[in-house]
Formats: structure tokens, C-alpha cells, sequence
């Protein structure tokens, strides 16, 4: 006996003989990564990897069941290891405190294993591993959940979608005039107290500006002309060298940042009358005469101090407090290190709360409290250890389908947080879903169209913003077609860093040039078509697209749509947390069995297999992954 | 029907649940923690229950099974260590379902619950019964409507699984999201915007006792249309019920061979009574029917925890009344049946 015999028991000698010569990957030691540990090892699973680059946090505790108190500041996948080995101490689990996305861990590392199961928090990740799961040929099982809501799919090169075959909405952002000038909502406010943060103690990114915007079109006619004729530099940014500069030549001090933010800047914003025609006039504040202003009487939690709406008073008390608290540990950084945001960092969130509030009150939006902010700030989805548990417990049964060769019977399941009205609740698709042959990551060639402006965008921002932030490569190599000139090289060694500053123009990549992308990591090859286009007020810096029929307007409107109903995060941090995605649940994409109307519809996708299929049904649900816990993404 | 009245939660308590507070609110946690749960059954099923309660942060939670732990729960139940075959499976379980979370009352009763007087119950909110004869299921729930007690039981059968409720009158809020039309905030934007606004709204659920379902005539016109869409889940169910009553115990490897035999001729005599074509059932499901499937019980009772944490929260329409998994395609599927 022992619990070799008790696991063939329950799977049958044939299954069970499968199970225990296999070898799995689980990537991600999160909510649904410790759950899907533990249905391994209590399944017979003998061999077992598990890799998360997290440390444990309290707010994982109610849901990631392998780690207790003891275990906060501690590596997710070690202690993940050692809770499940107790379980049965008779398999082997490795375990890497480490990112997936290493050099390490490439298409050689991933051909060892019979299947890999990801149980991540992050897009990029996702992505990522992906993409090495088509190179090695090792059947992916994908999984996430939001909320009440889960899904977990099967993808399996040429057989089914990959993760990539679906657009998934881009991430909400806003434009910058927007957020500089002229907020109308808290999020507003919460995103230009990110990019505070960011400009005075985090990576300094000239997207990020918080100055007034004096470029902005809607001012542009007569815009606060004498200043601009003053301060501002050709990009629009009020000359100030930099935010963190000026502020560093401050000594941080809490009054005069105050004031150049919350008083000189909004007067200068005032200068520029035309924002204000057709708005209600912000209210510079002046540091020594704050208001009474008692919370907007919308407390909702009694006791509980992240509940409750902070006074204006108490919002520039713990702004001052926050503010020197940061600046204190930003000193104490080597020579140009900087500090990450960080939700759960007690003064990074006070300051972002307390600025937020502070500059709602100046535009007269309605102030939140701390709580409603992180949520905002963190862009987090909430994960239960219900959910989570259905889930992984789908994976797994999935992960024996597949080592059984079951593929056809891997439909994409969806947890739904109602039933249908099939009363169903966990809800299989009738198909597979094949893989969309225009796919930018599993067709045979694929290929994207990018939409830029080569006159402006620098070879830097084309590698960081669009091949790495966008397309998700790690280390690309650039080749210029026909000619095969180089324009970029992952080797240091052979990459002409000046190159890095030019314009896209300058190296001859202009309108219709085609560039041939490789990377090395991923073992992924990509034709990248360049359009030409001057982006408008509003428009992202660029865009990419992989269906030459996307081009087409109307799936702007869309796509807008779902990303403000999501609220989803982007992946520009791989290193935050906690969570456990999702993705999410489509509602017309699942199955009714038994109603022909239905079935021709279901037969009809799965001819055409991408698009989107959102329609304007009230009760639609997201057709797009979401993340927990990913910073929110502001591209622009 | 949660008892005590709700108290504020500590810091501590706010930082610990701060997931699901976003997800289900501060009342549906206060409520939770105010919540008195027995499980009955300590296996596979029974300690997932236990997990994803524990977690969540109910008052208490008392692990009853007179029984001891066998080799083959060494495949789902993760509560007991390896090491505990052979002792009692709830004083077993006690160490990592305490561990689960130090602000959760974690008890343990080794009795049978058939010894278990009337009285005994009354100490609880909810009670989940999992591995009991349908003689004491049906004993459990009748105890529990008279005590006004919310009832569950479950079993998790090798690869399938199902539970029951029995919440009697069940009133719950839930929220809706309705479409309303706004004031512009800003003088430039004149158009009148529609925005999409949460608004909460009671409901209620009325449900049947246990017996209500076994006593389904199958043949009568409104449950044979019912019939042809069950699950095959349901039917294996109900012999595997009925296999327990018989023999006392669940299939079990050491006797594969003798088990599905037995399996077999009570399928076709309990198929027969509900005018049922054996093949709703065909032998080779019996092979995948013995001890618990770990992933299966995570399903099962990842739903059934969900379904718990629902009713003392009093927020969303539960379940009504029986929820089955069916490990071929995945699907798991609610029945409204006895109503
Ligand atoms: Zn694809």
C-alpha cells in the first residue's frame, strides 16, 4: 500500500502509471500556483517544478494556503515547496525563486517537461511563457481568475488558440493632457499622483510628466501665452529641469513641493484660459491656509481607518509626513537607484492617497478613501481562495486529460460567479478553439503592422516601448528588409548605442519599410510592417496590429469600452504581485448544448476564430484577460 | 439567521481579508466571521470545506469524523499528515487547519454523529455533512429544520462529486447593476451620459429537505421531460448512495473487482425504478468512482465553501438546490430538484 497505491486507486493503473513518469512545470506559486501544487502531489505527481520570483505577502494569506504568518518576506516558491512536501514527502519538487523570464529557463528548459501549467499574475509573463511553449512544443495549460470568476484553457501549438490569438484590450489609459491638465475623475488624480511618485523618487519616464501641459491642442490657440513663451521648453513641459531635480534642490521639502504642485502649477494651468471655458476652474491651495474640509460625509467603515474619506487637512498632514518619509529612504539609495511603487509600502501608498485627494479637491472631484485608492492605485482584482481552488483543481484535470492524450475533451472552461441560464456554473466550451492563422505569435509567419510616427519615435522608444512593452520581447534583434542591415542587436557588444537616440526616419525606417524581428529568448520571428501616422491629441504614441482587418475604425470605440470596464492592469511590472489573473469569460462564447441557434453560432467562431464577438449586450462579460494586482498600466 | 450581531472587524482582521473585503464587502466579512460551521466527514471534500472557510474567516469551525485515516485519503485529505494513518482524521486535521488561520476557532469532534443528540446541533449556523448514510443525511436535515439551521451535504466519489442545500427560507441582497442617465460634471460635456450604476436588491429562496428529492417519482410527466436532461453525474451519484447504504462503506480499491460488480446490479435495479436506460451509466464510469480525486474535491468543495460563505453573508442568490460535477467535460451544473 502506501499512497503510490492509494493514487492508483483512484486514477486506474493506466493513468496512474502516467502520472507518476511525468515531469510538470508549474510557473507561479501564487493563489492558484499553491492549490495546483497540492492537487499534484496528493494526485501522485512525482516530479514537480515550481518557479515564482515573489516574496509572501499578509494580504496573500487568506487565499494562498501553503504560507502562513511566519512565512511573510519569504520566497513563495520555497516555502510553496516546502508546505507541500508535507503533503507527501515522497515526491521531488525543485523549486527557483526566480523570473520565467530568464535566459535560464529557454526553449531547452521548458522540452523537459510532459506539460506545463501557468498559474501567473501578468500578462508579460503569460506572454512569455507562451511563447516558449510553442517553441518546445510542451501543451500549455493557462488559467485565471477575477473575482468569482475563472477560466482555464488548454493551448497546444497547431491544435488551439495560443494565448496570443485573441487581441486582448489594450490597457486603459489616458491621454496626458488629461492628466496634467484638465481631470475630471479620481482616477485621473490617482494616476498623476503615480507619475508624481515616479518623478520624484521612481524610474523618471518623460511620459510621466505632472507639469502643465502647455502642447495641449484645447490651449494651443491662445495658451497662457506669456508663460508659455517663458517656461516652456519645445516638448511643452514647463522648464524645470526636472520634477525630481527641482525637488532634490528643495531638499524635499514638503511645503515648497506643495506649493510648486498644488498652488504655482495650478495657477499656471489657470493662465491657460481656453482649458477653462468649458470647465469649472481649478482652486490653487496655499500651504499655510488649508481648508476645513471634513471628509465628503461618505465614511463608509465605521472603525476601520483605511475606510474612511480623509479631511483636506488630514490629506496635507499625511501628504508632508509621506513625503518626507520617502525622501528620507530615497537618500539613503546608491548614486542613481530610485524606488518602485509599491501598493502594500506603507508611505508609497500614503503619498499617492494623500496627493490624489489633494489635487480632486483643487479640481473639485470627489475625494476617496485610502481603501478605494488602492484598489484604483493597484489596479487590484480581488482573488478568493474559492475560486482559486476551482480552478486549480481544473488545471489539474486538465493536466491529466492531456497526459492521457484526451486533448479533444481540453475545452476552455469558465467559472462563472452566476449560473447561466442553463443553470450551469462551471461551463465548458463545446470546441476546441483553433488557432487564429493570423495570429502575430503561433502562425506559420507571422506578422504585425506597427502605426507610428517615424519622424518622432526613437529607435530606444521603438525597443522598449513597442517590441519589449507591447510585443512582449525580452532581447530582439532588428534587421532592416530587404537589405538586412542591422538596426538593432540584443549583443551589447555589436549594438551601436547612438543608434539608440535617432529616429526611426533617420535609419531609413520609414512608411512601408519592413524590419524582420528575432528574438533569440523566445525563439520568436516576427515581420514588423511601419506605418506612418501622426498620432492626434488623444491617440496613443502607437499602435500595433495584427489583423489587417483591425485597421478598420470601428473597433476603437470598442476596445475602449472594455478597457474601462476593466480596469485592467498592464504588465509593465512583472515583479508585482500577488495575484492570480484572470482572464475572463465570454459570455456568447460558451456553449448551450441543445439549442441549434447556439450551435450554429458556436460553429460559425470557430471558423472565424479571433474577432471579437462583443456586441452591445448589457450582460456581456469581458472577452479579455485581467490581471490582479498589476499596476495599472498608463502608457501615455 | 447569523446569530450574534455583527461587530467591527481590528486592523489586523482589515489587512488579513483585504481581497475579499474588495470582492464581497465589509458587511459580508463581518457577518462571516460571526458564522458557527460543523463539517462532518473529514476527507478529501470535508478538508477542502475546511480550507476555504478557515481562510475565509468564519467564527468557528468544528471538524467532526469518528472515523481514522486511511491509506487512501492520503490522496486528497492534506489536513492529516502521512504519518496519521490510523488515527482519528478530525484530531488529525486539527495542527494545519488551525495553522490555516489563528483567528478561526478550530474544534475537533471524534464522536459518530449518529450519537449526536438534537441539542448537540443548535450550537451551529450551518452544518455540511459529507461521507453519511442518506439514513443520517435525512436525519441531519430534519434536525436542522427545526433548529432553523442552514444544511449542505456532499460527497466527493473518485473523479465525480455533488452536495445538496437545504437552506429552507433564504433571504439574501444581491447586487445589480441598472443603467441610469447622468448629469454631465462639467459644463463642456452637455450631453446627457448613461452610466452604468450598482444598486442592491433583496431576494429569497425557498427550499425542499433532502427527502423531497429521494422521493422524486421519476416517471411522473413533469420529471421524466426533467430526466433526459440530467447529468449521468446524478445517477452515479445515487447508486453510489445507495451502495453506501447497502454495505455500509464506500468502493474501495482492495476490492475493485467485487465493488463494480455490486455497483453494476444496483444500477440496473435503481435505473430500472426511475424508468432509466442503463446506458445513462455505462460501466466504465464505476472505474473511476473510488476514493476522492484531490483536484475533484477542490472543485467540490471549492463551490460548496462558496455556497457557505453566500448564505451566512446573506449576499447573492445561493444555489437551490443541488450542484453536480461531471469530470468529462468539466462541467459542473446546478438541478433545482423536489421543488
Ligand atoms: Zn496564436
Amino acid at each position: 500500500m502506501g499512497e503510490m497505491a492509494t493514487a492508483a486507486g483512484v486514477l486506474g493503473a493506466d493513468l496512474h502509471n502516467k502520472v507518476n513518469n511525468s515531469k510538470i512545470l508549474v510557473v507561479g506559486a501564487g493563489g492558484i500556483g499553491c492549490e495546483i501544487l497540492k492537487n499534484l502531489v496528493l494526485s501522485g505527481f512525482k516530479d514537480i517544478y515550481i518557479i515564482d520570483l515573489d516574496t509572501i505577502d499578509v494580504s496573500n494569506l487568506n487565499r494562498q494556503f501553503l504560507f502562513h504568518k511566519q512565512h511573510v518576506g519569504k520566497s513563495k516558491a520555497m516555502v510553496a515547496k516546502e508546505s507541500a512536501l508535507k503533503f507527501n514527502p515522497n515526491v521531488s519538487i525543485t523549486a527557483y525563486h526566480d523570473s520565467i523570464i530568464s535566459t535560464e529557463y529557454g526553449v531547452n528548459f521548458f522540452k523537459q517537461f510532459n506539460v506545463v501549467l501557468n498559474a501567473l499574475d501578468n500578462r508579460v509573463a503569460r506572454n512569455h511563457v507562451n511563447r516558449l511553449c510553442l517553441a518546445s512544443g510542451i501543451p500549455l495549460v493557462e488559467s485565471g481568475t477575477a473575482g468569482y470568476e475563472g477560466q482555464v484553457e488548454l493551448i497546444v501549438k497547431g491544435k488551439t488558440k495560443c494565448y496570443e490569438c485573441s487581441p486582448k484590450a489594450p490597457q486603459k489609459s489616458f491621454p496626458g493632457c488629461t492628466i496634467r491638465n484638465t481631470p475630471s475623475e479620481p482616477i485621473h488624480c490617482i494616476v498623476w499622483s503615480k507619475y508624481l511618485f515616479n518623478q520624484l523618487f521612481g524610474e523618471e519616464d518623460g511620459d510621466e510628466e505632472v507639469s502643465p501641459d502647455t502642447a495641449d491642442p484645447e490651449a494651443a490657440a491662445n495658451a497662457g501665452e506669456s508663460a508659455m513663451a517663458t517656461d516652456a521648453n519645445e516638448k511643452g513641459n514647463v522648464e524645470r529641469t526636472s520634477t525630481r531635480s527641482w525637488a532634490q534642490s528643495n531638499d524635499y521639502d514638503p511645503e515648497k513641493v506643495f506649493t510648486k504642485l498644488f498652488h504655482d502649477d495650478i495657477k499656471y494651468l489657470l493662465s491657460m484660459a481656453d482649458l477653462w471655458k468649458e470647465r469649472r476652474k481649478p482652486s490653487p491651495l496655499i500651504w499655510s491656509s488649508i481648508p476645513e474640509i471634513a471628509n465628503n460625509g461618505q465614511s463608509t467603515g465605521q472603525g476601520l481607518k483605511d475606510q474612511k474619506v480623509w479631511s483636506l487637512k488630514e490629506c496635507v498632514e499625511i501628504f508632508s509626513e509621506s513625503c518626507r518619509n520617502l525622501s528620507a529612504q530615497f537618500k539613503k539609495l546608491p548614486e542613481g537607484d530610485h524606488m518602485v511603487w509599491d501598493k502594500d509600502d506603507v508611505d508609497s501608498m500614503n503619498f499617492v492617497a494623500s496627493c490624489a485627494n489633494i489635487r480632486a479637491h483643487i479640481f473639485n472631484i470627489q475625494r476617496k478613501s485610502r481603501f478605494e485608492i488602492k484598489s484604483m492605485a493597484g489596479n487590484i482584482i480581488p482573488a478568493i481562495a474559492t475560486t482559486n481552488a476551482i480552478v486549480a483543481g481544473l488545471v489539474v484535470m486538465f493536466a491529466l486529460k492531456v497526459l492521457q492524450e484526451e486533448l479533444e475533451k481540453c475545452q476552455c472552461v469558465y467559472v462563472r460567479s452566476k449560473p447561466n441560464h442553463k443553470l450551469q456554473q462551471i461551463v465548458p466550451e463545446k470546441y476546441l478553439s483553433p488557432p487564429n492563422p493570423k495570429c502575430a505569435v503561433c502562425s506559420p509567419k507571422p506578422e504585425v503592422t506597427v502605426r507610428l510616427d517615424v519622424n518622432k519615435q526613437t529607435v530606444k522608444d521603438f525597443v522598449e516601448d513597442v517590441l519589449k512593452k507591447s510585443l512582449n520581447m525580452v532581447a530582439p534583434d532588428v534587421m532592416l528588409m530587404p537589405s538586412g542591415s542591422i538596426i538593432i542587436s540584443s549583443d551589447e557588444e555589436e549594438m551601436d548605442i547612438s543608434r539608440l537616440a535617432l529616429t526611426l526616419a533617420d535609419c531609413n525606417i520609414i512608411d512601408g519599410s519592413m524590419l524582420e524581428v528575432d528574438d533569440f529568448l523566445q525563439n520568436y520571428n516576427l515581420t514588423v510592417k511601419i506605418k506612418h501616422r501622426e498620432p492626434g491629441r488623444d491617440d496613443p504614441l502607437f499602435d500595433v496590429i495584427a489583423d489587417p482587418d483591425l485597421l478598420k475604425p470601428t473597433e476603437e470605440a470598442e476596445s475602449d469600452k472594455n478597457g474601462s470596464k476593466n480596469g485592467e492592469g498592464d504588465a509593465k511590472g512583472y515583479e508585482d504581485d500577488d495575484d492570480d489573473l484572470i482572464m475572463t469569460v465570454d459570455d456568447e462564447q460558451l456553449v448551450i448544448p441543445g439549442s441549434s441557434s447556439t450551435k450554429r453560432k458556436v460553429e460559425e467562431e470557430a471558423s472565424v476564430p479571433v474577432k471579437k464577438r462583443r456586441t452591445g449586450n448589457s450582460n456581456e462579460m469581458l472577452a479579455t484577460p485581467v490581471e490582479d494586482d498589476d499596476d495599472i498600466a498608463i502608457i501615455e | 439567521m447569523v446569530k450574534d450581531a455583527p461587530i467591527e472587524l481590528t486592523e489586523d482582521e482589515a489587512q488579513l481579508y483585504d481581497r475579499q473585503i474588495r470582492l464581497w464587502g465589509l458587511e459580508s466579512q463581518k457577518r462571516l466571521r460571526c458564522a458557527r460551521i460543523l463539517v462532518v466527514g473529514i476527507q478529501g471534500l470535508g478538508a477542502e470545506v475546511c480550507k476555504n472557510i478557515i481562510l475565509g474567516g468564519v467564527k468557528a469551525v468544528t471538524m467532526l469524523d469518528h472515523e481514522n485515516v486511511t491509506e487512501e485519503d492520503l490522496c486528497s485529505q492534506f489536513l492529516a499528515p502521512t504519518t496519521a494513518v490510523g488515527k482519528n482524521r478530525s484530531a488529525a486535521s486539527l495542527e494545519r487547519a488551525q495553522a490555516l488561520n489563528p483567528l478561526v476557532d478550530v474544534k475537533v469532534d471524534t464522536e459518530n454523529i449518529s450519537d449526536k443528540t438534537d441539542e448537540f446541533f443548535t450550537q451551529f449556523d450551518v452544518v455540511v455533512a459529507t461521507n453519511c448514510p442518506v439514513k443520517e443525511l435525512l436525519r441531519l436535515n430534519a434536525i436542522c429544520r427545526n433548529a432553523d439551521i442552514k444544511f449542505f451535504c456532499g460527497d466527493v466519489f473518485g473523479f465525480y462529486g455533488y452536495f445538496f442545500a437545504d437552506l429552507q427560507i433564504h433571504e439574501y441582497s444581491e447586487e445589480v447593476t441598472v443603467a441610469k442617465a447622468v448629469k454631465p460634471q462639467t459644463n463642456n460635456n452637455k450631453k446627457q451620459k448613461i452610466e452604468e450604476e450598482k444598486v442592491t436588491r433583496k431576494g429569497s429562496s425557498i427550499f425542499v429537505p433532502l427527502h423531497d428529492v429521494l422521493d422524486i417519482d421519476w416517471t411522473s410527466d413533469e420529471y421524466k421531460q426533467k430526466l433526459s436532461k440530467m447529468d449521468s453525474t446524478f445517477f452515479l451519484v445515487r447508486i453510489l448512495q445507495c451502495f453506501r447504504s447497502e454495505v455500509n462503506r464506500n468502493p474501495k480499491a482492495a476490492s475493485i473487482e467485487s465493488d463494480i460488480e455490486l455497483l453494476k446490479s444496483i444500477r440496473d435495479k435503481e435505473l430500472a425504478k426511475m424508468n432509466v436506460n442503463t446506458d445513462k451509466v455505462p460501466d466504465s464510469l464505476f472505474q473511476m468512482v473510488f476514493a476522492q480525486l484531490s483536484p475533484v474535491c477542490a472543485i467540490v468543495g471549492g463551490v460548496l465553501a462558496q455556497e457557505i460563505i453566500k448564505t451566512v453573508s446573506q449576499k447573492d442568490a445561493p444555489h437551490n438546490n443541488m450542484f453536480f460535477f461531471n469530470p468529462n467535460n468539466h462541467l459542473g451544473q446546478i438541478f433545482c430538484l423536489g421543488n
